[in-house]
């Protein structure tokens, strides 16, 4: 995996003035700046993608650099899933795929296709509450609710990994998910009451 | 639009806050997550110097990304009327000019914006934009600068400086605070959409839509009532939504240029300069004490930065005046102007920051006269009056806060001697300290709307932060009222509703009780006006007269005099029964003083080999008045312990002297607690009602839950170890190097 | 992220096949996008490996293979590896959330890049990131930085928790090279210090990919600890970390394995502390004493002369906890 970029930054600034000197450059050599430019501005790659999410099938196109999280946010409008940091440092963006909680943020969308992503929207049974979200609203498990759902994602996974076996073990287990407000106390006391 | 959420409904809905289902199915939306027809996306490029002027913008590159509508710099916004001139800009008071002016106050500063059809494309062609800058000196270190600043007198002084100087106990110290940043959950985001020539709507992220709504009128030259505001779901403040900051003006900028809705949301790292933050500080104490442990005197002195475009100053030294009986007192401050952005309030400002090294000097002073500093604190508390008005409290039960929580924490098993509790490398410490902080109302307006079935939806512009102001207006209107909850929507959040003030200070509570008191006053009072065409009974009667239920209207007692609504709405061919009431502190607030307090106790496990800091066990006593919802009220509590917690031991922005730059400005970079850093905090509270702070009795609870939290945990690290560690935050470093 | 295309090779044959210098192979992504997202990283093509490359844990009477799509979390749940090499199970969850952990492999855990703030940063100096503009760290906020092994150009550390332990069992790194030859990397020989060319992590061979990590049968099944100094507990990255794992024989050490994370720029092996240890009984001033040895090879620089203190204690704590592991 090797980590070493073909342009540097510095590249890019050195050939901004590119643009402007177009017109007088002759046709040959415009050809020539053409392929370059597409290698220093490269245009975007859209790529089809089918996912299923909450148990139904999408067949979308995507930008090759659309996260999952930006997927579900902005091109699907299932804005449950939140973005908090958007570099895998709080946890707000947690879903399911596959059964497993990760980063939305951290995922791109064409890495999940041929998979199954669950998010907070289809945690729910139709009417009925996942336990889990239950156990939230009644320890009041948030304040402001924004990094609710993520929490719950997490808290879901937390219960079906088992790391519930002490009150420390939750509170390892659930560091990946930040709660600026705080509200530590009512999210653990949602796991140890569906965990039992 | 309620704060319900109506899109899901529940077979059996489980007993929470009133918008409880909206935020565990994600279905609430917060500003950035509405869907607005032909949006186009923001992002925001920061200048890469601290000082200087603009020479060029390169946008070439930008420009020819794929999907860039636009990239607006000072060289081709639309102009903000308000931003005309120098002289206007001054006139505005709105801090940075966004896109008005070439001078470049901090390092990511927005210097360029480009908007694009999606994120992906703006995003990128934002990381083509370079400057070329005339680079000025610049001052971004405020330790090597706080001593310039000259303190001056901050409040009357009280006795005389020298009068206490030969006090039998006096100690003598000096305290910092690195910068802390809010950083609530969500970030920082606009949608800004102008719907005709002069007609604003934005859904924003803030803490005051009339505040926001206000801004931009000003800005904009516009009424007010063209402008439109929602923030209905706001993912956490803490004070970083208490002002209208420039990516929000960008957004409007933006917004007007390419004629199309705008969405901008902040980065995190965008974060940590955009929206305030609090400021760095220094600070001295001296205080004494007779031998009876009765203190004599006391010298607050502090200094803390603030930018070079606009002034911010945080009154560190106030809580010096409030909590206890100092004869003689002087407090000083000063503030630092440096090449970095906008400080602004977080949560308990000033107090929070003066009240760590108050209480630690306290806590210094107990050892060295050899009294227990429960004892000492409870023997010098000023529980008559404030003593810097001479107003008699209205409430003040800060003794009883103090002694409940040692109570709770079993103080007794506290050992005076330095680490006298020890487990190998692990010694365990007790500390405590306490909170204040002037319990605050504001003028405050609610509406009603009541249905022929006797429903109805209590509604406000306040936002609800996350600290439960929509279940607590759910709450009172129960009570006030006696119509049961299921039948009590809440609606707020929206400058169309009515007008109420922005949520800080712990006044949002206190405020809007009062403004749903008087407009179910006036419902009732608004009923019985129909209902005396039934029934003479209501011809003469006050709202205190009547009582409401889910069906009717009854006089004095249920039952009695009985008209049902059904009639009511029937013979008056109602469809909808509207009412809209505000209140505001009276002549009590010119008498009295009002306080809410807290008690901190900890208890710490300190490893002496690695510097790790365990905290075992946090109670909190607070005094709120009455207790309108327990639940919500504890989360505030615990939840601002947390954030204390975070001060104590790991919140610091550090800023590199040499480049101007903000250092690890991400969640990474930036610690604050985590689940596994907090206890099960333990949180009681004194619940006995203010009668006079507001209809409800309850006093604001947001800060006291943070002030003081810091100071006992410094203060139980050093009854564990012995290192009296005056600079926060107190990391495993400065417990092994201290 | 600037644009790139995306491509998902079905075997580690078609990806060699398709890896140039401007194409990287993503993972899990945990850092990879990170860095895309900063600008740090502008790869032309991404080359997705989930299913090219293998994913399995197997045990044979040499030791174990870890695969390179093994996930963190399926590391530190499999029973093999609890039961044999529990400190890699140990340091593994000490590292990143769960969260994380179920996303990044094995290979992408051996290549994440440094966490020095300036590094991050694009907008100052940094030869890590742009060789020749220099280093921010060094005159800046070092607190984090390394106290060994650092050159006058940069003074990163690496930032893994699971490599350290990997260091502390003298793994393997298996490699295949685009000529499809597998060869093996000594894990002390893999990560690189940064000399006059900070801009290299590791010394995986141009083009090539890492199929597996294979550690080699062992008696620290007893005595074990991981030991992770940071600034929160749980989440963060380490100031101070050590992996200690002891043999006892007849009351006496006859085998110690001591490496940090938090001090260099590669994992860290203190082999002259190990050396001590060897043959001594295990007792509180044999480990004041190894711990000092370790710290003895140390030079902080301005902000992090605390780590030198820390290192001294961890060593000390980590070599205790060995005894009650």
């Amino acid at each position: 995996m090797e980590r070493k970029q073909s342009f540097s930054r510095r590249f890019f600034l050195k050939t901004t003035s590119f643009a402007g000197a177009l017109a007088l450059i002759p046709p040959k050599a415009k050809a020539l700046y053409t392929e370059l430019k597409q290698r220093l501005i490269p245009t975007k790659e859209i790529m089809p993608l089918t996912v299923t999410i909450n148990k139904k099938a999408y067949e979308v196109k995507a930008d090759s650099r659309t996260t999952l999280l930006d997927l579900l946010r902005e091109n699907l409008h299932l804005t449950g899933t939140k973005k908090g940091c958007d570099h895998g440092q709080c946890g707000a963006c947690t879903v399911h795929i596959d059964g497993q909680r990760v980063l939305s943020c951290l995922t791109l969308a064409v890495m999940t296709t041929g998979k199954n992503v669950t998010t907070i929207e289809g945690l729910a049974d139709g009417d009925k509450l996942h336990p889990m979200q239950q156990a939230f609203i009644e320890c009041d498990g948030f304040q402001c609710g924004y990094c609710t759902p993520g929490q719950i994602m997490s808290a879901v996974a937390c219960v079906n990994e088992g790391h519930t076996r002490s009150v420390a073990e939750i509170k390892e287990f659930m560091s990946g998910n930040l709660c600026r407000c705080g509200a530590y106390n009512g999210i653990v006391e949602s796991i140890q009451k569906v965990a039992i | 639009m309620g704060f319900f959420d109506d899109t899901i409904s529940l077979s059996a809905p489980p007993e929470g806050r009133v918008e409880a289902t909206a935020k565990v199915t994600g279905s609430g939306k917060y500003s950035a997550e509405y869907e607005v027809a032909s949006l186009c996306h923001a992002v925001l490029v920061g200048s890469t110097i601290p000082a200087g002027i603009i020479k060029s913008i390169n946008v070439g590159n930008a420009r020819q990304v794929e999907g860039v509508i636009d990239v607006i710099t000072h060289l081709n916004r639309p102009m903000v009327p308000a931003f005309a001139d120098e002289a206007k800009i001054k006139e505005a008071r709105f801090g940075l000019p966004v896109f008005h002016t070439d001078k470049i106050y901090f390092k990511g500063q927005p210097i360029a914006m480009v908007i694009a059809e999606t994120l992906e494309d703006a995003t990128y062609a934002a990381s083509l934009i370079t400057a070329e800058y005339a680079a000025d000196q610049f001052n971004v270190d405020f330790e090597k600068s706080y001593k310039n600043a000259e303190l001056k007198t901050a409040g009357k002084d009280r006795g005389t400086a020298d009068s206490w100087a030969e006090t039998p106990s006096v100690v003598e110290a000096e305290y910092t605070i690195k910068n802390e940043v809010h950083n609530p959950m969500e970030m920082h985001a606009t949608i800004a959409h102008w719907t005709a020539e002069n007609e604003l709507k934005m859904f924003d992220k803030n803490q005051g839509v009339n505040n926001v709504q206000r801004m931009f009128a000003k800005l904009y030259n516009i009424p007010a009532e063209k402008i439109h505001v929602v923030s209905e779901f706001v993912g956490g403040g803490f004070g970083s939504g208490l002002r209208v900051w420039p990516h929000c003006l960008a957004a409007v900028i933006g917004a007007k240029a390419v004629k199309r809705p705008v969405k901008l949301v902040l980065t995190r790292p965008q974060m940590f300069t955009l929206v305030g933050y609090r400021p760095e500080s220094w600070q001295k104490v001296k205080i004494g004490a007779d031998n009876s442990g009765k203190f004599t005197g006391i010298l607050h002195q502090a200094r803390h930065a603030t930018c070079v475009y606009d002034n911010f100053n945080e009154g560190i030294t106030r809580i010096a005046r409030l909590v206890y009986n100092f004869a003689n007192l002087r407090t000083e401050s000063a503030t630092v102007p440096l090449n970095l952005s906008m400080p602004t309030w977080m949560r308990g400002p000033g107090d929070c920051t003066g009240d760590f090294a108050i209480e630690s000097a306290i806590d210094e002073l107990s050892y060295k006269l050899n009294i227990d500093p429960v004892q000492l604190r409870l023997q010098n508390l000023a529980l008559e009056k404030d003593p810097d008005s001479g107003k008699k409290w209205s409430t003040n039960f800060v003794d009883e806060c103090i002694k409940l929580a040692a109570e709770k924490i079993q103080w007794q098993n506290r050992k005076a001697a330095i680490g006298a509790i020890s487990d190998g490398d692990w010694k365990t410490g007790y500390g405590m300290a306490v909170g204040m902080w002037n319990a605050g109302r504001s003028n405050a307006s609610a509406g009603i709307k009541m249905l022929k079935d006797g429903s109805i939806t209590v509604q406000t512009a306040m936002t609800d932060i996350g600290t439960g102001t929509g279940t607590a207006m759910q709450n009172i209107a129960k009570d006030a009222t006696g119509i049961s909850k299921e039948k009590i929507r809440i609606e707020l959040g929206n400058s169309n509703l009515p007008p109420a003030p922005s949520q800080g200070g712990s006044t949002g509570l206190s405020s809007i009780s009062g403004a749903v008191a008087a407009a179910v006053n006036a419902l009732k009072m608004k009923l019985a006006g129909f209902a005396a065409a039934e029934n003479d009974t209501y011809k003469n009667v006050v709202g205190a007269d009547i009582i409401l239920s889910d069906n009717g209207i009854s006089y004095k007692t249920t039952n009695q005099q009985f008209v049902p609504y059904s009639v009511i709405w029937e013979k008056n061919n109602l469809q909808v029964l509207e009412v809209e009431a505000s209140s505001a502190p009276g002549d009590e607030r010119k008498q009295l003083a009002f306080c809410s307090s807290a008690a901190h106790f900890c208890m710490v496990k300190v490893n002496t080999k690695t510097g790790k800091i365990k905290i075992e066990k946090m109670v909190c006593a607070a005094d709120g008045g009455t207790i309108v919802n327990e639940k919500a009220a504890a989360n505030q509590i615990s939840g601002a312990v947390v954030g204390g917690i975070g001060m104590a031991l790991m919140e610091e922005q550090l800023i590199d002297p040499k480049l101007g730059t903000a250092i690890g400005n991400d969640l990474a970079g930036y610690h604050f607690a985590v689940n596994a850093d907090a206890p099960i905090v333990e949180v009681i509270f004194v619940n006995k009602p203010d009668v006079n702070s507001n209809p409800s009795g309850s006093k604001g609870l947001g800060e006291v839950g943070i002030i003081g939290a810091a100071a006992a945990i410094a203060n139980a690290i050093y009854n564990a170890i012995g290192k009296r560690l005056r600079d926060l935050p107190i990391t495993p470093d400065k417990v092994l190097m201290g | 992220m600037r644009p790139f295309i995306f491509t998902k090779p079905a075997t580690a044959d078609q990806a060699l096949i398709k890896k140039t210098n401007q194409a990287q192979f993503i993972a899990g992504g945990t850092n990879l996008l990170d860095l895309m997202k900063k600008h740090i990283a502008l790869p032309e093509e991404l080359l997705d490996v989930t299913n090219a490359l293998p994913a399995a844990i197997t045990a044979n009477t040499k030791g174990i293979r870890i695969d390179a799509m093994v996930r963190n979390s399926a590391i530190a749940s499999q029973a093999e590896v609890l039961s044999q090499f529990p400190l890699l199970a140990k340091a593994v969850l000490a590292g990143a959330s769960p969260q994380i952990r179920n996303m990044a492999s094995t290979a992408g855990n051996l290549l994440q890049r440094t966490r020095c703030p300036y590094f991050y940063d694009t907008t100052v100096p940094c030869n890590k990131r742009i060789p020749g503009t220099g280093c921010s760290a060094m005159d800046g906020d070092n607190r984090m930085s390394a106290i060994v092994g650092y050159s006058n150009q940069c003074v990163a550390v690496h930032p893994s928790d699971m490599c350290i332990a990997l260091a502390a069992l003298e793994a393997n790194v298996l490699v295949t090279g685009r000529d499809k030859k597998q060869h093996s990397i000594p894990f002390k020989d893999f990560h690189r210090l940064p000399g006059t060319t900070p801009q290299l992590d590791n010394n995986l061979p141009a083009n090539a990919v890492i199929t597996a990590v294979e550690i080699p049968g062992n008696r620290f099944q007893k005595n074990f600890a991981y030991v992770k100094v940071r600034d929160r507990d749980s989440y963060a990255f380490a100031l101070i970390s050590v992996a200690a794992a002891l043999h006892m024989e007849a009351g006496v050490i006859s085998e110690a394995r001591l490496a940090s994370g938090g001090v260099a720029h590669k994992p860290w092996r203190w082999y002259k502390a190990e050396q001590f240890l060897k043959g001594k009984k295990p007792s509180a001033e044999n480990f004041r004493q190894a711990a000092s040895i370790a710290v003895g090879e140390t030079k902080p620089l301005a902000n992090n002369k605390f780590k030198t203190v820390m290192l001294q204690g961890a060593i000390e704590t980590a070599l205790q906890n060995c005894l009650t592991a």
